[in-house]
């Protein structure tokens, strides 16, 4: 299969004032092609699993598993023909619903059929063990020579019938292999815990308050799935020598801090895993390098960012650094290095409010969700701002006084933590 | 260039015997009198003179894109210092010493016929920093200018015909370097120099000089400041002048009489240019003229990295004269040296002409 392109698009400012170290840029990351090249059917390298909590809970309120089970069916109808899927039921144990044998279907009308029956049969009733859900999804994937690996996980409750430490240790074996993503229905499931899932596995992680609503979640992140084209993409980050690499995140769509999970290749260059890509996906990444300081007039590279798959460079951006004795040059501040400064701190302000809150430390929970009304208005991330409203009550919006709501809604203080990494893109600044 | 008397010399490109009025070689056709460019020749560079210096760094590459894979400090473009010799004339474009490359662009050619006296073609461009990849645009600018300049001397048009031209076919290739980051620009001026005249043409800030030489040459040359001169007394030959007006604010607000040319240099405006070649401003007016001369003397076409510490034309024909009139190319290395000895804040480009152009 021959590989797509990227694009890879730096913005910083690159001047330095003289002594200056510290070099910040923005690199957009575009994988080329449009998007509707990924129609069609699938050359059997997509591979998709479905994981359903059917915990005793799913039937409180008995619709809970009915929608589970509808939604189960929503994503499967829309699984390519030809690509690899299977269904897994969780409880304290975790069982392989369709195929029962615990491989994977090539998806076709029949396949399809038969997966509709067995999901249809299923009824809740039993714990929750996700670390042996994954654990079963895992060697489900083994069976398939399918590279795109995606998977789905539902739950309702917390992770009560194995230690943290147990699903850590499943959690990081999966690291690497396939990507999740998980969704809560309800209010009794914990929003860190599956949110340690999505990240380490290159997930998204949102809640789903009304089970009505799974049907349509579940059938778009199978479409997503279906549209990707390229697995374990590696964004590889070179330095020069005596150069620190402070930070490498994703800021867009969402906030993921990437620079604990550098995988160093050698004394100058780290990868950092981006997962997989769908044609004319586009995301947005902060790199922030400390470079030893040149002399004026000088130029040097401070950092090489490339996308990698298989080791193999499929796109290249230079990040830049000039030294100048030109103030108005070494002051500018780069719009969208500040933007999204910005958002890293309104998603770090969210949730470390939040954790304030339900610590009772209504001090701190104020100030920390204050600043983010102010942040969110500054950025103009207006969803944000909208679910930061259902939990404080904004009085003035510029300097983020609030006050906290004395009732709030728990799917409300849910959805805003599970959102509050999404960010707002800004536009490159023309010179 | 050399002067050689025989009547043949050999092909650069294949060999073969050609006359030395040939323009191209009847064998292989390549042409025998090129424009010269400052482009310079890629790949020179295969150790980083910072990480060699050191004897505990270990030995590391140069990168494709001209960085040390080790230190990542950019190695010094095959552009940094570029001198060109075509014995009619010489140039000498320099990155200066405080920008990181060196987005001044020279082109030099000349013209030799049997029939007539030789031409003296040079254009120099500096790339508007505030532009993307101004590097570029100002070597294609000099470049597609240069080609047209040659052909109009070669084919005996008017100069100031072809000196029009040439800007025209200059912003043509600017269009071509135009990209999603903008429109590279860059100033641009041109002279072409014959037997009894030079044919100018500007846009922007950089200039072209007429330096006057002594008419005996062992005497220093003549400075500008015409009150050296006998009173009533014609003037042997033309006294050193600058003989473009720049396009810029600073030239502007010195003509309504606002500001004294030292205060208007000294003013932050001094560098905004009203006028330059580039994608994004179609509506360029070239400013073209032709001066009937007679030596001897030199034309001087450079940017503003060299007026910009000596800009009375009497200065610099006092550093370029007489020296120049015999070697072109030390004439211009002492003029840049100069520049970079005061500061070099910007790229430094000179061209000289010894007038009247004649092989020796």
């Amino acid at each position: 299969m021959s590989q797509p392109g990227f694009t890879v698009d730096v913005d910083h400012n690159q001047y330095l004032p003289e002594g200056g170290r510290d070099v910040s840029a923005i690199a957009t990351v575009i994988s080329e092609g449009t998007p509707a090249a990924a129609a069609g059917a699938d050359s059997g390298g997509s591979a998709e699993i479905i994981i359903v909590d059917c915990s005793g809970s799913m039937d409180v309120p008995h619709s809970k598993i009915a929608q589970a089970r509808a939604a189960t069916v929503a994503a499967i109808d829309v699984v390519r023909d030809g690509a690899h899927f299977a269904v897994i039921a969780g409880t304290s144990f975790a069982r392989p619903v369709y195929p029962p044998a615990g491989t994977m279907a090539v998806a076709s009308p029949q396949t399809r059929a038969e997966a509709r029956q067995a999901v249809n049969g299923l009824r809740a009733g039993g714990g929750t063990a996700i670390g042996k859900w994954l654990q079963l999804a895992s060697q489900v994937f083994r069976t398939s020579p399918a590279t795109l690996r995606h998977a789905i996980l539902l739950t309702d409750g917390r992770n009560q019938h194995e230690t943290p430490e147990e699903l850590a240790t499943v959690v990081s074996a999966c690291d690497g292999f396939f990507t999740c993503d998980c969704r809560g229905v309800g209010t009794d499931w914990e929003v860190s815990e599956l949110r340690k899932i999505s990240s380490t596995l290159l997930g998204t992680v949102d809640i789903i308050p009304d089970p009505a609503g799974l049907a349509a979640d579940f059938e778009a992140m199978t479409r997503n799935a279906m549209s990707k084209q390229v697995a374990d993409v590696a964004l590889r980050v070179w330095t020069p020598q005596q150069a620190e690499v402070r930070f490498v995140k994703q800021v867009s769509p969402t906030v993921e801090d990437l620079s604990a999970r550098r995988v160093t290749t050698s004394a100058q260059v780290g990868d950092y895993p981006t997962g997989a890509w769908g044609p004319g996906e586009s995301r947005d990444y902060h790199v922030g390098i400390r470079v030893q300081p040149g002399f004026v007039g000088q130029e040097m590279l401070a950092a090489r960012i490339s996308l990698v798959v298989d080791s193999q460079v499929l796109g290249q951006g230079l990040v830049r650094a000039n030294w100048t004795d030109d103030e108005a040059l070494s002051t500018r501040i780069n719009s969208r290095v500040a933007h999204y400064t910005g958002q890293a701190e309104l998603a770090s302000a969210i949730q470390a409010g939040l954790e304030a809150k339900k610590q009772g430390d209504e001090e701190t929970a104020t100030a920390k969700l204050g600043r983010a009304v102010a942040l969110a208005k500054e950025s103009g991330n207006e969803d944000t701002a909208k679910l930061l409203a259902k939990v404080v009550d904004v009085i003035d919006e510029a300097t983020g006084t609030v006050r906290l709501k004395k009732k709030v809604d728990d799917a409300d203080q849910m959805a805003l933590d599970t959102r509050s990494t999404k960010t707002v893109r800004v536009r490159k600044e023309h010179v | 260039m050399d002067g050689r008397s025989t009547e043949d010399v050999e092909c650069s490109s294949c060999g073969a015997l050609v006359g030395v009025w040939d323009r191209y070689c009847e064998s292989c056709g390549t042409d025998l009198a090129p424009p010269v460019d400052s482009a310079g020749t890629p790949g020179s560079l295969t150790e980083c003179p910072v990480c060699s210096a050191d004897p505990e760094a270990p030995p590391g590459g140069i990168s494709a894109d001209g960085y040390c894979e080790v230190c990542g400090h950019k190695m010094p473009s095959d552009r940094d210092h570029v001198p060109v010799n075509l014995g009619l004339l010489a140039g000498l474009s320099d990155r200066g010493q405080r920008h990181a490359r060196n987005e001044d662009a020279m082109a030099l050619a000349t013209s030799r016929s049997r029939e007539k006296p030789p031409v003296a073609i040079a254009v120099v461009c500096d790339g508007v920093s505030t532009s993307p990849r101004p590097d570029e645009a100002s070597l294609a600018a000099a470049r597609a200018a240069v080609r047209v300049l040659l052909t109009g001397a070669r084919m005996d048009e008017d100069p100031e015909e072809t000196s029009r031209e040439a800007v025209r076919a200059a912003f043509t290739a600017l269009g071509g370097v135009a990209g999603p980051d903008g429109a590279p620009a860059c100033t641009y001026a041109s002279a072409v120099v014959d037997a009894d005249s030079a044919t100018v043409c500007w846009l922007g800030d950089s200039r072209v000089y007429w330096l006057a030489a002594a008419p005996d040459a062992d005497q220093p040359a003549v400075p500008e400041d015409a009150t050296t001169r006998p009173v009533g007394q014609a003037p042997q030959w033309p006294v050193s002048k600058c003989l473009t007006k720049d396009d810029s604010l600073a030239a502007e607000l010195v003509a309504t009489g606002l500001l004294t040319e030292e205060e208007a240099m000294a003013s932050p405006q001094a560098h905004v240019i009203t006028q330059w070649l580039g994608a994004d401003f179609p509506d360029y007016h070239p400013h073209v003229r032709r001066i009937p001369l007679s030596g001897p003397g030199a034309i001087l076409v450079c940017s503003d990295g060299l007026w910009n510490y000596r800009p009375e034309a009497g200065d610099l024909a006092a550093l370029a004269l007489p020296g120049g009139l015999k070697s072109p190319l030390d004439a211009v290395t002492e003029l840049v040296k100069i520049a970079n000895d005061m500061g070099g804040r910007d790229n430094i480009t000179a061209v000289l002409v010894p007038f009247p152009p004649s092989t020796p």
